[in-house]
């Protein structure tokens, strides 16, 4: 990988990191669980990687924007995940951020 | 799946114990749903090789595993600059401290070039040490900082901003030094004169330089070695080349400013004559050895060792100033040089 590459990856990687969590308290406003989740992203046309998700939706979690709980589903126990109270309120702030940031940067261009 | 078993296995192991179970079991019922569908789309298991890429593709247990785990560094990015600025500023004390303390160690006991390069091999372990013990500080203070930011007052290397400590924006924008006045230039060569003629009369009158003292080292057993009369000559000297050189700069016009690269040349030169006044292996002899050795002998020893451990001192001191000044003259034409490509 050249410089300029690695440059532009760490960039786009910087970039996407609030975008994701924007995208997955979006996205929870359904439950879901791991699995699902990530399906219900990629054909929307966000895909994320295994190794991202699932330790990002435990930080979330951990943070108090999602609310968790264990439940059996075709005879397999699935940990579901949904925005909490305090998720909702921050997701809404981040939302109202994301529109100033996007409109904004349109402008720039 | 026996793979996927022991890809989760490997994954487990580098888990906080206390997350294990449940972060396993999660991600047991993710996967495991993810290779239902794949083999559900295939119509078949996966073959061995499908599930080592499956799970190739999902990346290393290592990778896996370190996504689970908190952020983690020694020293964060708020206390890093001050931990990098204290790092640097006892980098160069402790070096110039042990410089000194070697010299003076060195000179006194009469020390070898062997001691001189022993000395030298130990001063990357010194400043090793240093370096891990401010390391060590500042990761407890990080560690305490982030583990336990309720039962601390609030830590914030912003705390009193903005500052009046700052520098005046002038300063820091133009670290130059206030400019001379031609008055200042003219003043400087005609007291430079004086200074030369009050020089060039004390061999022959000592009382303007010692004063009634004159007397008293005339009558004293005490006489001043021949090395004396060699660094007055060397002071002599330097004092007419800088008298010249400001005549010349007053002639052209040019006495505005010094020219930092000339203000260092002219540090280094003024280190000749201590050089030359350390180079004396005595300072002080006695008038009359026969007669006055027995009583004297050992006073006279003793004021050589304390003039031989001063000049030691100052050269020392003055060599760091001058290291350190050519160190930042360096530095700063190196940043001018950045600044211009840029």
């Amino acid at each position: 990988m050249t410089i300029a590459e690695s440059l532009f990856e760490n960039l786009r990687l910087e970039l996407r990191r609030g975008c994701l969590t924007l995208a997955v308290l979006a996205q929870l406003r359904q439950e879901h669980y791991g699995y699902t989740l990530r399906k219900a992203l990629a054909e929307r046309g966000l895909v994320i990687d295994e190794s991202t998700l699932y330790p990002l939706l435990r930080r979330l979690e951990t943070q108090g924007l999602l609310a968790s709980e264990w439940r059996e589903e075709d005879k397999r126990n699935k940990r579901f995940y949904r925005l909490s109270g305090d998720g909702e309120e921050i997701f809404a702030r981040l939302l109202g951020e994301w529109h100033d940031i996007n409109a904004s940067i349109n402008n720039i261009l | 799946m026996e793979l996927l078993d022991r890809y989760l296995e490997s994954v487990r192991k580098y888990l906080p114990w206390q997350r294990q179970d449940d972060i396993i079991a999660e991600l047991r019922a993710n996967l495991e749903s993810q290779l239902e569908d794949k083999e559900a789309e295939l119509g078949r298991p996966l073959t061995k090789e499908e599930a080592e890429a499956w799970l190739k593709e999902i990346g290393p247990p290592t990778k896996m595993a370190a996504r689970y785990q908190p952020q983690q560094y020694l020293i964060g990015p708020t206390f890093f600059p001050v931990y990098w600025m204290v790092m640097r500023l006892t980098f160069f004390w402790v070096a110039a401290i042990y410089v000194v303390v070697n010299a003076v160690v060195i000179a006194t006991t009469n020390g070898t070039w062997n001691s001189v390069l022993q000395a030298c091999l130990r001063l990357p372990l010194v400043l090793m040490t240093t370096a891990a013990w401010i390391t060590l500080t500042f990761a407890a203070i990080e560690f305490i900082v982030t583990h336990y930011p309720s039962k601390l007052p609030t830590i914030s290397v912003s705390d009193g901003w903005p500052s009046t400590a700052m520098p005046a924006l002038e300063d820091a924008l133009s670290p130059k030094k206030k400019q001379r006045t031609r008055a200042h230039a003219i003043a400087e060569v005609i007291f430079g004169f004086l200074f030369l003629i009050w020089l060039l009369l004390v061999p022959q009158h000592p009382y303007v330089l010692w004063g009634p003292g004159a007397a008293f080292l005339h009558s004293s057993p005490f006489r001043l070695a021949p090395i004396w009369f060699q660094f007055y000559c060397c002071i002599v000297v330097l004092n007419v080349l800088q008298l010249g050189w400001r005549c010349v700069e007053l002639a052209r016009g040019a006495w505005r400013q010094a020219h930092p690269v000339q203000q260092v040349v002219m540090k280094a030169i003024g280190l000749i004559p201590l050089g030359v006044l350390l180079s004396g292996q005595v300072w002080v002899l006695l008038r009359n050895p026969a007669l006055d050795q027995a009583q004297y002998g050992p006073t006279a020893d003793g004021i050589n060792q304390g003039i031989r451990l001063s000049l030691t001192v100052v050269c020392a001191i003055v060599s760091a100033q001058l290291i350190w000044e050519a160190g930042r003259l360096g530095l700063n034409a190196y940043r001018r040089r950045i600044a211009a490509m840029r």
